[in-house]
């Protein structure tokens, strides 16, 4: 290589360095500034530890509202309202509670190789509408930046299937794994 | 050694080849496009947050085994483009300095990647916390791609270290291109881990588009230059061998004959990779220089019957055909800098030596031929340059003799009692280009007399066929 080559690639390639050093900062600051809302209510559920403790909030509106939509939208068609639920629920009556389900309930800690991930659920009214992320997979900055990315997707996914059972995010195969499994530890608890 | 061109050429007299400046410029490009891929990559990783998330001594292991993979990765994707035969490369290094770059970047590129996959195993298993051998276990059962990365790992390493065994104890060409293929392999299976492992290539970013081009560029290049622009170029020229001369015992020219060769735009002191497609032989392909200037519908090459394949060539019969990759080469008067040219050969390194003093551009009297030899009947084309050199008013020594034992000399003995070096050869060879043509280790000897002469790395031109 002649000199003014070498010379021309170190001065291209240092300021290829530092567009790359200067964007990634930026990128860094505007991520922790969106995953400090969501460590948020990571904490505050936290002191209510007990599992499966159904919060009282917003049960009684919610129960007229969203009980008219999911009827409807399940047997849009079928005119008789008992019967249809039927093959969903083993019994028509009594489980009624316990299939629209109301609350906020705890998954269990499952351990990944890259620390412990837990969720809440909240449910209302047989709908899942919100699932929160109380610990994730935090050992090393890599798994935190990882945690961060997947669990946005993660929550948009199970709300979306209103299941645990989604995909896994690529690239986050174990922060996946220990979301699903927590939270479908606390579907199982709510009986949903 | 820029400052010094500029001083010369106050003071030499006018360049005959403006095209040299050009030339270093492409070079000058392509090289620092290489250098800054390099960066570009580290700067991708950079950007997507790598460096500013490092946190514990972990994370920094983590961080620098996915730095030497994307390194590593981009050094292998450079390899493959240098021996890509693109034509750019070809015109700003010849495939010699090429292949040579290719083959001192191996190495590196192949500790970068072991360096990846063990540091991010220690990484991984700091965090685990689990021991080395269990964390390799642990990725290769659960991460998604992990066992076809490690199968390109161990590909690679195989593809390298039997490319040193086997250089070294000159295997079949056959069996080392057998072995090297496996690197597109390794390279193809490492993909999909980069993709799933990872979160830096994650879907939908940009740098997994940036990555993907890169793979798709190299590919693109690796399928139009050596498969389809030689497919194309064989069907189009139609060579057929219409006579194989005699030249002297195993020494043959052998005469093709095609059409629309000009659009080749071969040069004198080229070479081919060349084909013959009769049953012995079509399952080789060897290089061979041009012997004689390509015309618009003829070409010439002479052999010796050295190797395998050159060995049955004198017998090739008329009117086989013939299939190319090429022209390759910077061993031509497109390298040229300086007004005289000074060409010198010995054994059958006369044939592209015969071929530049066909048409290289000298004025009567600035250009001299030297031939080395053991003995003065061991040369091969003599009459022909004898006659090209009266032609064209260059000068033509035969340097016979055999060389003292334990001497590192281009020379004969009795000439190295002498004092008698290139510079005493050769009048004025500060204002000479020279054109070596020989064995390994005999070039590595003229060469180095070049140099001690004080002749500058631009006006010493040598290319040599031997992979």
């Amino acid at each position: 290589m002649r000199a003014r080559a070498v010379s021309l690639a170190t001065l291209a390639s240092l300021s290829v360095l530092a567009v790359g050093w200067q964007v990634g900062a930026q990128a860094n600051a505007s991520m922790q500034a969106l995953s400090a809302p969501q460590a948020a209510p990571a904490t505050i559920p936290a002191p209510s530890a007990g599992p499966a403790t159904p919060t009282p909030t917003a049960s009684a509106p919610a129960v007229s509202g969203p009980a008219t939509v999911s009827a409807g939208s399940t047997a849009p068609a079928v005119a008789p309202a008992p019967a249809a639920p039927a093959p969903v629920a083993p019994a028509p009556a009594a489980p009624a509670p316990a299939a629209r389900p109301t609350g906020t309930f705890t998954g269990s800690t499952v351990q990944t190789r890259f620390g412990p991930v837990q969720v809440s659920v909240t449910i209302a009214n047989g709908t899942i509408t919100e699932v929160t992320a109380l610990q994730l997979t935090n050992d090393g900055g890599r798994s935190v930046a990882i945690s961060a990315q997947a669990a946005p997707i993660l929550r948009s996914e199970v709300l979306s299937a209103q299941s645990a059972k989604v995909s896994n995010v690529s690239g986050a195969t174990y922060t996946s794994k220990g979301y699903t499994t927590s939270l479908q530890a606390a579907l199982d608890t709510a009986g949903f | 050694m820029s400052l010094d061109t500029r001083a010369r050429q106050h003071n030499a007299p006018p360049r005959i080849h403006p095209n040299y400046p050009r030339r270093m410029r492409l070079a000058d490009s392509l090289q620092i496009l290489a250098v800054v891929s390099v960066a570009l990559v580290v700067a991708v990783f950079l950007a997507d947050g790598g460096a500013a998330r490092i946190s514990t001594p972990a994370d920094a292991i983590t961080a620098l085994g996915i730095v030497t993979g994307l390194v590593g990765t981009d050094l292998l994707l450079v390899m493959m483009l240098l021996a890509a035969r693109l034509p750019a490369i070809d015109r700003a290094f010849g495939h010699d300095s090429a292949m040579a770059l290719h083959q001192s970047l191996g190495k590196p590129a192949l500790y970068l990647i072991l360096a990846h996959a063990v540091l991010l195993t220690i990484g991984y298993a700091l965090v685990q916390p689990a021991g080395f051998f269990d964390e390799v276990w642990i990725m290769f059962s659960s991460l998604p791609d992990m066992p076809l990365a490690f199968l390109g790992v161990g590909l690679l390493i195989a593809v390298v270290i039997t490319s040193l065994v086997i250089v070294r104890h000159k295997f079949r060409y056959e069996v080392w291109h057998l072995v090297h293929l496996l690197s597109y392999v390794a390279v193809l299976v490492a993909i999909p881990h980069q993709l799933s492992v990872g979160t830096l290539f994650r879907e939908g970013s940009l740098q997994r588009y940036y990555w993907l081009a890169l793979y798709a560029g190299v590919a693109g290049s690796i399928i139009l230059f050596r498969f389809i622009v030689p497919i194309v170029r064989s069907l189009r020229a139609r060579l057929t061998v219409v006579g194989v001369d005699q030249e002297a015992r195993g020494v043959v020219s052998i005469r093709l004959s095609g059409r629309q060769l000009r659009s080749l735009k071969a040069k004198s002191g080229q070479f081919f990779i060349w084909r013959f497609w009769t049953p012995g032989l079509w399952w080789q392909a060897h290089p061979f220089s041009l012997s004689a200037a390509p015309t618009h519908n003829s070409l010439r090459i002479t052999v010796r019957g050295l190797g395998d394949a050159s060995s049955a060539l004198p017998r090739v019969p008329v009117g086989t055909r013939v299939s190319f990759e090429g022209p390759y080469g910077l061993f031509t008067d497109f390298a040229r800098t300086s007004p005289r040219i000074v060409l010198i050969a010995a054994g059958i390194g006369v044939a592209p030596i015969r071929s530049l003093l066909e048409t290289a551009t000298f004025a009567p009297g600035q250009a001299t031929v030297l031939l080395r030899s053991s003995t003065v009947d061991d040369t091969y084309l003599v009459d022909e340059l004898a006659a090209l050199c009266r032609a064209r008013g260059a000068e033509l020594r035969i340097i016979a003799g055999k060389r003292a034992p334990g001497t590192s000399s281009w020379l004969p003995g009795d000439a190295v009692q002498a004092r008698i070096t290139l510079a005493t050869l050769v009048p004025k060879l500060r204002e000479a280009d020279v054109y070596i043509c020989g064995p390994r280790k005999w070039t590595d000897e003229v060469v180095r007399d070049a140099r001690s002469a004080g002749l500058p790395t631009r006006q010493i031109h040598f290319e040599r066929f031997d992979w």
